[in-house]
C-alpha cells in the first residue's frame, strides 16, 4: 500500500472535521475523494500532505508508519500536492515558480538553462503551452493552475494529490489534464483526486471514497459509481433532477443591448435582448468575452459605444451603484474576490447592495432589525447552511458563500439578473438550489441572463442561447436549434468553418458533457 | 463605552473569538503591571494628581488613535497624522493671535476651532482623494503629505512657537465642565460617536466592508469613494480637534507638536486589537491602546528615563504590536 491512513480524526473547536476516517491508496490507481463542500475533503488532504496534523489515527507511507508528517517530510517521501489556493509568487516568472525552493544549481549558481529544459519536458508532457519567462501575475487563472500542476510534477512524485484541478480550466485544458492523470497512473503514481465533477470521476476513478460532514460514507469502485449513487451518498438524500422544471414565458424586453463595444476592444458590437419571464444564456470559451458582457452592462467596464435599456429605460452604465438602482444586478463569477467580505458577518455581505434603500439604511442610519430580518428571510429561501447569519462568510463552504451573494437579489426590486458562472466551485446540492433560485426568478417574471462555461447548465436553463467568440456574438440559438453541437461549433468561430477544425475540437469536448 | 454601544438593540456582530477577549485582557493586565512596576520605582506614579494627569494625556492620544484606527479599518494608514497636528496647531494659533491682536476674545477661539477642524478636514480630504480616486497606496499618499505638512508647518511658523494666544483659549486646557476635563469629555464623545457610527450607520458599515474587500463594496453598489474619502476626512477633522486642544494645553502653536504621534497612534490602535489588514475593529481598541502607551511614557518620564531612550522603547512597543498583528493574521488565516 502506497499510503494508508487509519482512524484519522481532526477536531476543530466546535466541529469534528474528520471522524475516524480510513483511507488508502495503491500504486497506479486514481482514488477520488468525493463529498460536498465542508465534508472534510480539504482537511483530509491537508493531513495526507502534512499541512495539518490529525488529532488521532495513524499514517503509513509504503507500509512504514509515519509520525508527525510535515510538508517537508511529505515532499521527501514523494507526496506532491496541488491545492485550490495557489502557492505561486505573482512577481516571479513561471520558471522560477516551478522551481521555487528546488532550484537546480551548478557550481552554486542557479542553472536556469537546466531548469528550463526540465520544465519544458514537464510542460510538454502536460501539453501545456505556457511561456516560461512570463510573470505569473500576468497569467490567467487557468494558466496559473497549470503552473501549479507543473510545479508538483517537477519532482518525481509517487503520490500526487489534486484538489479540484480542473475547476478553473476550460474543457480542452481539462482534457489535457485528465490525459496526464491517466499517464501518471500508468507510470505507477498513486493519485488522490478531489473533485465535484461527476464526469471526471467517471472517466478517472478506480475507487471513490465519499465523505459527508466529516464521516466516511463508504468507498466504492469506479465501475459501481453511477451519478445517482454518488449524489445520494454525498448528500444523504435522493436528488431527482439536477435541473428544475422551468417554464419560460417571454414578455416585454427586460434588458436590451445594442452595438456595445468596450474601449479596450474586448467586446465588439454586442447586441442582445433578454425578455421578462425568460432566461437567456451566453456560452463561449474562457476569454471569449462573455463575462465582460455582464460586467459592461453592470457599469464595471469602460464602454466605447453601445445602447443599453433596462426595463424600457435607456441607461448609460457607469457604476454598479447606478445599475442596481436601475433594477439590474450582476453576480460576479469570482465571489471571493468581488462579491464577499469574508471576515465580516454574512448579513453584511448580503445586505450591502441594498443599504441605500429607505427601509434598510437610506437615511444613513442602519435599520439593523429590518436588515437582519430581510437577510434571514433571503437566506432561508436560499437554504443557507448553517442558517446563522452572524457568522463570518469565511466560515462557509463555496456553495453557501454563493447563496450569500445571490441573496442580494432578494433584498431589492430588480428587473434584470445577470449570473456569471453561478455554480463555479459549488457542490451538487448547492447547484440544485441555485438552479431552483434562477427558475423561481424567471417564473416570477424577471429577465435573467446566465453566463456560464458549464454547457449543460446553459442548455438546460436557457430559453435562448447566444454563443460568443473573440468578443463577438457569433450565434443566437433558439428552440430546436439550441443543441450542444450547435453551441460547440459556435465556440470556435463562424458557422461555415464548423466542419473543419471546430468539429475536431468539438468532438473532444463533447465526450466531457454530463450524462 | 464601546460595549454599551455595540450590544444595544440586539445588534448583529461577528461572533467574538475567545482570542479577542484574551487579547484585551492581556493588554489591560499588562497596563496594570507596567503601572505597578513604575509605581514601585517612583511612588509619585500612583498619586491622585498623576493619575489625573495620565487621564488627560490619554484623552489626547485616544482622540488621535481613534482617528488612526478609523483609517486603518479601511485597510489604510495615516502617516501624516503627526505633522497634521503640527500644521493645524500653527494654523489655528495664527488665526487666534491675529484676531486677538484686533481685540477679539471668545470669537477668536471659535474661529481657531473652525480653522482647526477645516484644516484637518481638508488634509483628510486630500489624502482620501488620492487614495480613493487616484488608487494610490495610502502609505505612499500619507508619507507624501506628511512631508508636505512638515515643511508647511515649519515654513509658516518660521520654526518658532506661535504666541501669545488669547487667555480664553489657554483656559480651555483647565476647563472642567461638569467636573470632567474638557479633553477627556471630547475624547469620550469622539470615541462613543465613532463607535455608534461604526455599528449603527451606513458609513461605519462601509468603512469595515471597504477594509475587508474594497472590490466587493464597489460591485455591491456601495458609494465606495464617498465613504473612503469620508473616513479620511473624519480622521483628520478629529486630528484637527485634538491638535486644537493640545495647542491650548501647550499655550502656543507648536511647529513640532505632532512629534511621535503618528507612531504612537499606530501602536495604540494595533495594541488595542485593530488589524492592520482592515475590515475589523471597534473603538475600545484605540482607547485601551492609548491608556497603555500613555502609562508607559508617563512612567518612563517619572523614572527619569532619557527622552531619546524613550523613543527606543516606543519603537520596541510598535514592533511588538506589529508582530502581534502578524500573529493574529496567521491565527485567523
Amino acid at each position: 500500500m502506497l499510503l494508508q491512513a487509519t482512524g484519522i480524526s481532526k477536531i476543530y473547536p466546535g466541529v469534528t472535521a474528520l471522524d475516524r476516517i480510513d483511507f488508502d491508496l495503491k500504486a497506479g490507481e486514481v482514488h477520488v475523494l468525493f463529498g460536498e463542500n465542508g465534508a472534510g475533503k480539504s482537511t483530509m488532504i491537508g493531513i495526507l500532505s502534512g499541512l495539518r496534523s490529525p488529532d488521532s489515527g495513524s499514517l503509513a507511507v509504503n507500509d512504514r508508519p509515519v509520525r508527525n508528517l510535515d510538508p517537508q517530510k511529505a515532499r521527501e517521501m514523494g507526496i506532491a500536492a496541488v491545492f485550490q489556493e495557489f502557492s505561486l509568487v505573482p512577481s516571479l516568472s513561471v520558471l522560477d515558480n516551478i522551481f521555487l525552493g528546488r532550484e537546480i544549481t551548478r557550481f552554486g549558481r542557479i542553472d536556469r538553462r537546466a531548469m528550463a529544459r526540465r520544465a519544458r519536458v514537464v510542460l510538454d508532457e502536460l501539453g501545456y503551452d505556457i511561456p516560461l519567462h512570463a510573470m505569473v501575475a500576468g497569467l490567467s487563472r487557468a494558466h496559473m493552475q497549470m503552473v501549479e500542476i507543473a510545479k508538483a510534477l517537477i519532482v518525481d512524485a509517487c503520490v500526487l494529490i489534486l484538489d479540484e484541478p480542473t475547476a478553473s480550466l476550460t474543457d480542452s485544458e481539462a482534457d489535457q489534464l485528465l490525459a496526464v492523470v491517466h499517464r501518471l497512473r500508468e507510470r505507477g503514481v498513486g493519485i488522490i483526486y478531489v473533485s465535484h465533477r461527476l464526469r471526471e470521476i467517471r472517466a478517472l476513478a478506480d475507487r471513490i471514497t465519499v465523505l459527508r460532514s466529516g464521516t466516511l460514507v463508504g468507498t466504492i469502485t469506479g465501475v459501481d459509481a453511477t451519478e445517482e449513487r454518488l449524489v445520494e451518498m454525498m448528500t444523504g438524500r435522493k436528488i431527482d433532477a439536477l435541473f428544475p422544471e422551468m417554464r419560460h414565458r417571454p414578455k416585454e424586453v427586460g434588458l436590451a443591448v445594442e452595438g456595445l463595444s468596450l474601449a479596450d476592444g474586448r467586446l465588439t458590437d454586442i447586441a442582445l435582448t433578454v425578455r421578462r419571464g425568460e432566461a437567456v444564456g451566453i456560452a463561449g470559451l474562457v476569454g471569449c468575452g462573455k463575462s465582460e458582457v455582464g460586467r459592461a452592462v453592470f457599469g464595471v467596464e469602460r464602454l466605447s459605444a453601445g445602447r443599453v435599456t433596462v426595463g424600457g429605460r435607456a441607461v448609460r452604465p457607469r457604476s454598479p451603484r447606478q445599475m442596481l438602482r436601475e433594477g439590474l444586478c450582476y453576480f460576479p463569477s469570482d465571489r471571493n474576490a468581488e462579491g464577499l467580505a469574508l471576515e465580516r458577518p454574512i448579513v453584511e455581505s448580503c445586505s450591502m447592495a441594498a443599504l441605500d434603500l429607505p427601509h434598510l439604511g437610506g437615511s444613513g442610519w442602519l435599520r439593523r432589525s429590518a436588515e437582519n430580518a430581510r437577510v434571514a428571510e433571503a437566506m432561508k429561501r436560499l437554504a443557507l447552511r448553517p442558517p446563522a447569519i452572524t457568522a463570518p462568510v469565511a466560515s462557509l463552504s463555496g456553495g453557501n458563500r454563493q447563496k450569500v451573494m445571490l441573496g442580494r437579489g432578494l433584498l431589492r426590486d430588480l428587473d434584470v439578473y445577470i449570473f456569471d458562472e453561478p455554480t463555479v466551485g459549488i457542490d451538487v446540492g448547492a447547484k440544485v438550489e441555485v438552479y431552483r433560485f434562477i427558475a423561481d426568478l424567471v417564473e416570477a417574471g424577471a429577465a435573467v441572463l446566465i453566463i456560464s462555461s458549464e454547457l449543460p447548465e446553459i442548455l438546460a436553463l436557457s430559453n435562448r442561447i447566444y454563443v460568443m467568440h473573440e468578443g463577438r456574438i457569433v450565434r443566437e440559438l433558439e428552440g430546436k436549434d439550441a443543441t450542444e453541437a450547435n453551441v460547440l461549433t459556435g465556440f470556435f468561430g463562424r458557422e461555415e468553418r464548423a466542419h473543419a477544425p471546430a468539429a475536431h475540437a468539438a468532438g473532444a469536448v463533447e465526450v466531457r458533457a454530463w450524462a | 463605552m464601546s460595549n454599551a454601544a455595540t450590544t444595544r438593540g440586539g445588534a448583529v456582530r461577528p461572533t467574538r473569538s475567545p482570542l479577542w477577549i484574551v487579547e484585551r485582557g492581556i493588554l489591560a493586565l499588562l497596563t496594570v503591571v507596567v503601572f505597578a512596576g513604575f509605581a514601585i520605582h517612583s511612588p509619585v506614579m500612583a498619586t491622585n494628581a498623576n493619575i489625573a494627569n495620565i487621564l488627560v494625556q490619554t484623552s489626547y492620544l485616544a482622540i488621535f488613535a481613534a482617528a488612526q484606527a478609523l483609517v486603518i479599518m479601511t485597510r489604510g494608514f495615516d502617516l501624516s497624522l503627526g505633522s497634521a497636528v503640527s500644521t493645524v496647531s500653527i494654523l489655528c494659533a495664527l488665526t487666534m493671535t491675529t484676531l486677538a491682536a484686533q481685540g477679539a476674545g471668545v470669537s477668536a477661539v471659535l474661529a481657531g476651532l473652525v480653522v482647526a477642524l477645516a484644516a484637518g478636514g481638508a488634509i483628510g480630504g486630500l489624502n482620501g482623494f488620492f487614495v480613493a480616486w487616484g488608487g494610490i497606496n495610502p502609505f505612499i499618499v500619507t508619507l507624501g503629505s506628511m512631508n508636505i505638512l512638515l515643511t508647511l508647518s515649519t515654513t509658516i511658523s518660521g520654526g518658532f512657537p506661535v504666541a501669545p494666544l488669547p487667555e480664553a483659549f489657554r483656559a480651555l486646557a483647565y476647563a472642567e465642565p461638569a467636573g470632567i476635563p474638557l479633553s477627556v469629555l471630547c475624547a469620550a464623545l469622539a470615541l462613543v460617536g465613532l463607535q455608534i457610527a461604526l455599528s449603527r450607520t451606513v458609513f461605519g458599515r462601509a468603512v469595515l466592508l471597504i477594509g475587508s474587500n474594497a472590490r466587493a463594496t464597489i460591485m455591491g453598489g456601495m458609494a465606495y469613494r464617498f465613504h473612503l474619502v469620508s473616513a479620511y476626512v473624519v480622521c483628520s477633522a478629529l486630528v484637527g480637534l485634538g491638535a486644537f486642544l493640545m495647542t491650548a494645553r501647550t499655550g502656543s502653536g507648536e511647529p513640532n507638536l505632532g512629534g511621535n504621534l503618528t507612531l504612537e497612534t499606530i501602536a495604540a490602535a494595533v495594541l488595542g486589537g485593530i488589524r492592520l489588514r482592515g475590515g475589523q475593529g471597534d473603538m475600545l481598541a484605540p482607547l485601551l491602546g492609548a491608556v497603555f502607551v500613555t502609562v508607559l511614557s508617563n512612567g518612563m518620564n517619572l523614572a527619569g528615563i532619557d527622552g531619546y531612550l524613550q523613543g527606543v522603547f516606543l519603537g520596541l512597543v510598535i514592533i511588538a504590536a506589529l508582530s502581534l498583528d502578524r500573529l493574529r493574521s496567521k491565527a485567523s488565516a
